[in-house]
């Protein structure tokens, strides 16, 4: 079926929904909405992915680089699009995807490392979270729930908790990133299905919260155009979420950005203001009006995996530090990203970022040797890194 | 960097080691899968609503193949051709059907009225971006033109209807809104060029 985006879009009507003011013509395509007429004869688009095994004699462990004192090593690979990783109670790692629709186990047998295809066949299920043993999937509309899942690894049996979630069926910007707040409820984002556009703000650019079972919704925050990674601050339990800037406005406009959500239902600009940018395509409101970003992160850096570091084994100033995973641009002539970056405070409590893992963006010849894409904490105080172009994890090490 | 020893599922396992893609093999799992009966001889197919596969994108033909194996891309007459696919047998099928000339443009009468509305709408769509601006595709994106306008009709309904996505989701943001009419359009004017 048809998904009802943008109810007053029935055909001309689409040029006049209201707060928009777009180039006239047929509608644009979702990623072209309100391009500039300066990028009208671009070519930009965006990146294949890969959905075959990359041999590790491929992948670019050695490239990658660390600050002293640290180690990058293979951690696993032949996880085609992995993307989100959790961990299971017992220590089964939980890895995501999207086009490939696969959610992969991972789990130590016998001194060995197994990768497994545990769930396929799914629609971008980009999203997990893991709660009293139970693992919880969200592939756009769907949010399917696995109970005991570490000793149903081989025979999974998903409850399926669609209809009591009721989640848009738009599939663009429908991926997500799902997880459980300090308040036990479980946060499910939902971008806008569209560059740029109108839409039911009650459906679309929030990050809502539900109680386990679907029920009992909640918008924690408003004006988000796309959010595809967010944590809870280990000491204040307040939600820090990054989220992705619109495209077609420029090589260095507008910037993704980190947001912390102050209070509950808080609007933080889309579609107006994008990192403080106010945007000229969209009229009604301005920037001023809302709070601005914790941090602008860059340009086109596409910020998914956003993750606070909880372990010990890494020095005191990377405690509870903020590390983002920034999967890399396509809508910008030079790339962006492609980098782990760990943001602190500063004097003052002013954030400032710095380049963490490095490595997989190639400046002198525009290339790129990998997407980094999640990020985890392991109970030892490791961290893994997830590349979802080679379909590997690395982990990260600190020792003195 | 010390590479740990860890045991991948058999499936995995099985395409690990490096794979040069190989149209030779490729066309002999074309012959053994019976591909020609439905895509033609030449990758040129003369059934309707089957696709032509000759001179397609080799990286957008891997991944539509991995989407019919995992069951991603629900259609009925490939469930058997992709069963037990590894995906070096889907990287030698791709570099196979990539290196076969692509097939004439639409022999049939054009319908210049038709064409035109299928040229305004593509162009305020900005296809040529990405399927470049002779519509031969490049990478994921496939080549959609030297295509049987059927088939075209029906998977750009099948990209509108949300009844399919591909590697992403970028095609049923685009075609959201179009009409039939629309769509008939394009796929005309895409099959006459």
């Amino acid at each position: 079926m048809n998904t009802n985006i943008i109810p007053a879009l029935a055909g001309a009507a689409l040029l006049l929904a209201p707060g928009l003011v777009l180039a006239q013509g047929a509608p644009p395509p979702a990623w072209a909405q309100g391009r500039s007429p300066e990028m009208a004869n671009s070519t930009l688009a965006p990146h294949a992915g890969r959905l075959t095994v990359t041999p590790p004699d491929q992948l670019p462990t050695a490239q990658l680089r660390v600050p002293e004192g640290f180690q990058v090593e293979l951690w696993a690979h032949g996880l085609p699009g992995a993307r989100v990783m959790v961990r299971g109670p017992n220590g089964t790692i939980f890895v995501g995807t999207r086009g490939i629709g696969r959610v992969y186990a991972v789990r130590e047998e016998g001194g060995q490392r197994r990768v497994s295809t545990f769930m396929q066949g799914l629609t971008q299920p980009s999203g997990l979270a893991i709660r009293d043993g139970a693992l919880y999937i969200s592939a756009i509309n769907r949010m399917l729930r696995v109970d005991n899942v570490e000793q149903n690894l081989s025979n999974p049996q998903p409850v399926d908790l669609t209809a009591a979630f009721n989640l848009p069926e738009a599939p663009h910007h429908g991926w997500t990133h799902i997880a459980f707040g300090p308040d036990g409820r479980l946060y499910v984002p939902r971008g806008v299905p569209c560059n740029i556009c109108d839409t039911d703000g009650e459906r679309y650019a929030l990050i809502a919260s539900f109680n386990p079972d679907g029920s009992d919704r909640r918008i924690e925050a408003r004006g988000v155009r796309n959010s595809v990674g967010f944590d809870f601050h280990p000491r204040t339990g307040q939600l820090w979420f990054s989220n992705h800037g619109r495209d077609w406005a420029g090589n260095d406009n507008p910037s993704d950005t980190l947001h912390v959500n102050m209070r509950r239902g808080e609007h933080h600009g889309f579609p107006w203001c994008h990192s403080g940018w106010q945007d000229p395509a969209v009229s009604g409101r301005l920037c001023s009006e809302f709070p601005p970003p914790a941090l602008i992160l860059g340009p086109h850096v596409a910020p998914i995996g956003t993750h606070f570091y909880t372990g010990t084994a890494f020095p005191e100033q990377y405690r509870n530090a903020l590390f983002i995973a920034n999967r890399g641009s396509w809508n910008r002539e030079r790339l962006s990203g492609y980098e782990v970056v760990v943001v602190r405070e500063a004097e003052g409590g002013r954030l400032v970022q710095e380049p963490f893992l490095t490595g997989f963006r190639d400046d002198a010849n525009q290339r790129f040797l990998g997407r980094p894409a999640g990020v985890l904490t392991m109970p030892d105080g490791s961290m893994l890194v997830s590349d979802e172009q080679n379909g590997a994890i690395f982990r990260i090490t600190y020792r003195r | 960097m010390r590479a740990l020893a860890f045991l991948a599922a058999a499936l995995l396992a099985a395409a690990t080691p490096a794979w040069a893609a190989d149209a030779t093999r490729g066309a002999a799992l074309a012959e053994a899968r019976n591909c020609a009966a439905c895509h033609g001889a030449n990758g040129i197919s003369a059934v309707p609503l089957m696709p032509s596969l000759a001179g397609q994108q080799a990286e957008f033909l891997l991944v539509q193949l991995i989407m019919f194996r995992e069951g991603l891309r629900p259609v009925p007459a490939m469930v058997e051709p992709a069963r037990g696919l590894t995906d070096g047998e889907i990287e030698d099928l791709a570099a196979f059907y990539a290196a076969l000339p692509s097939g004439p443009a639409a022999t049939d009468p054009r319908n210049e009225a038709l064409a035109a509305r299928g040229a305004e709408l593509s162009a305020a769509r900005n296809c040529s971006t990405c399927h470049r601006p002779d519509y031969s595709g490049q990478a994921q994106v496939p080549r959609i033109n030297h295509q049987r306008e059927d088939f075209l009709v029906h998977t750009l309904a099948e990209y509108r209807d949300n009844l399919r996505v591909g590697m992403d989701t970028q095609m049923n943001g685009v075609m959201h809104g179009l009409t039939n009419a629309d769509i008939r359009a394009i796929a005309h004017y895409l099959a006459h060029r």
